[in-house]
């Protein structure tokens, strides 16, 4: 279990924990005190993630997915952010 | 002419009861069987409360609430965690529906308009607030109020904190404070970074005149007429079931 967590300047704080198997992520969480609205989009997040390749191209990609498909409004963090404390997990 | 919206005044019930209750009102709210409404009430058994993001094992020492007799919730609003001190602490919700045309559309704006409302009542009881992007107010430098904000069910629901006093040994003990969020602020003692009433007051303030305060900011910065209700019997048949919901262990641990 890799864990990471990153604190936006001026933002909020955004922890992740993730599960990786040959060379893929086969489960991330996602935690800490920012807002997604609407909420559940975080677990559409995490399923988006899953099976996602261990390379920061790839993650990146999955994340801007998300947020281009999904179109959540989040305060205290932005996109990059997210993808920034699941790469540091999956490398922790 | 002002609006009339209803009043749910100061309450004092568990964590369940409260967060069950801000849930109902907004789902009855957005099909209409609610009027708009601003609550204000505390916490008896005192209580943490967690953002919706939030992990219990990250935030929360489970066994000093236990030993301490706080209860533990997850809330349906993000942000972060909360010790709700039943002897600290008065908190409000207030909820309208999402088209409420004295409310911002704009999340981040409806945050600064709906503080409004408490800084005038910091205002009220002698002290200078202001609003603290993205969802906290602070007097004199340091935080006084905590805010968290869902968008759901048609409706808009914002509840808060409003620090009468604190109790800092205890918070740190029910609490887990993460230290990058601390070091981020440069500030290592929390004593600088949160203040209450009575601090920045330096008198003894009681919880009437906080409410007292509350009710009156809310009605000038909102324009609007706070008048006495209760709930009527749709939000009591909604609220029990969800307080199931927050009592659950499936949803405490949800994340």
């Amino acid at each position: 279990m890799g864990k990471a967590e990153l604190k936006v300047p001026g933002g909020k704080l955004l922890r992740a924990s993730s599960m990786v198997k040959d060379g893929r992520i086969v489960e991330v969480k996602l935690t800490g005190d920012f807002f997604m609205h609407p909420e559940e989009a975080i677990d559409e997040l995490e399923r988006q993630l899953r099976d996602v390749q261990l390379n920061e191209v790839a993650i990146r990609r999955a994340v801007e997915a998300f947020f281009l498909s999904v179109a959540p409004t989040v305060l205290g963090a932005a996109p990059q952010d997210f993808s920034e404390v699941v790469l540091r997990s999956v490398s922790a | 002419m002002s609006v009339e919206w209803r009043l749910l005044d100061l309450m004092v019930a568990d964590c369940y009861t409260q967060m069950a209750i801000d849930e109902a009102i907004a789902y009855a709210r957005g099909k209409g069987e609610a009027p708009p409404t601003l609550r204000l009430y505390r916490w008896k058994p005192s209580a943490v409360s967690m953002g919706y993001f939030q992990s219990v094992d990250e935030e929360v020492n489970l066994e000093a609430c236990k030993r301490l007799g706080v209860d533990v919730i997850r809330r349906i609003t993000g942000g972060g965690a909360v010790f709700h001190d039943y002897d600290g602490e008065i908190t409000y919700s207030l909820i309208a529906e999402e088209k409420n045309p004295l409310i911002p559309y704009d999340i981040n704006e409806s945050y600064k308009v709906i503080c409004g409302g408490i800084i005038e009542a910091i205002r009220l009881l002698g002290l200078t607030a202001e609003f603290k992007p993205i969802n906290d107010i602070i007097a004199g430098g340091r935080k006084i109020s905590g805010n968290a904000q869902t968008r759901r069910y048609g409706s808009i629901l914002q509840h808060g904190t409003v620090l009468v006093d604190f109790d800092v040994r205890t918070m740190f003990t029910v609490l887990k404070v993460s230290r990058e969020k601390i070091s981020d602020k440069a500030i290592k003692q929390v004593e600088d970074r949160v203040t209450t009433i009575r601090k920045e007051l330096g008198r003894h303030v009681n919880f009437e005149e906080v409410r007292d305060a509350l009710i009156s900011g809310f009605e000038t910065k909102l324009n609007i007429n706070l008048v006495s209700g209760q709930l009527s019997k749709t939000e009591e048949e909604l609220l029990e079931k969800f307080k199931q919901k927050y009592a659950s262990l499936e949803w405490v641990y949800r994340r």
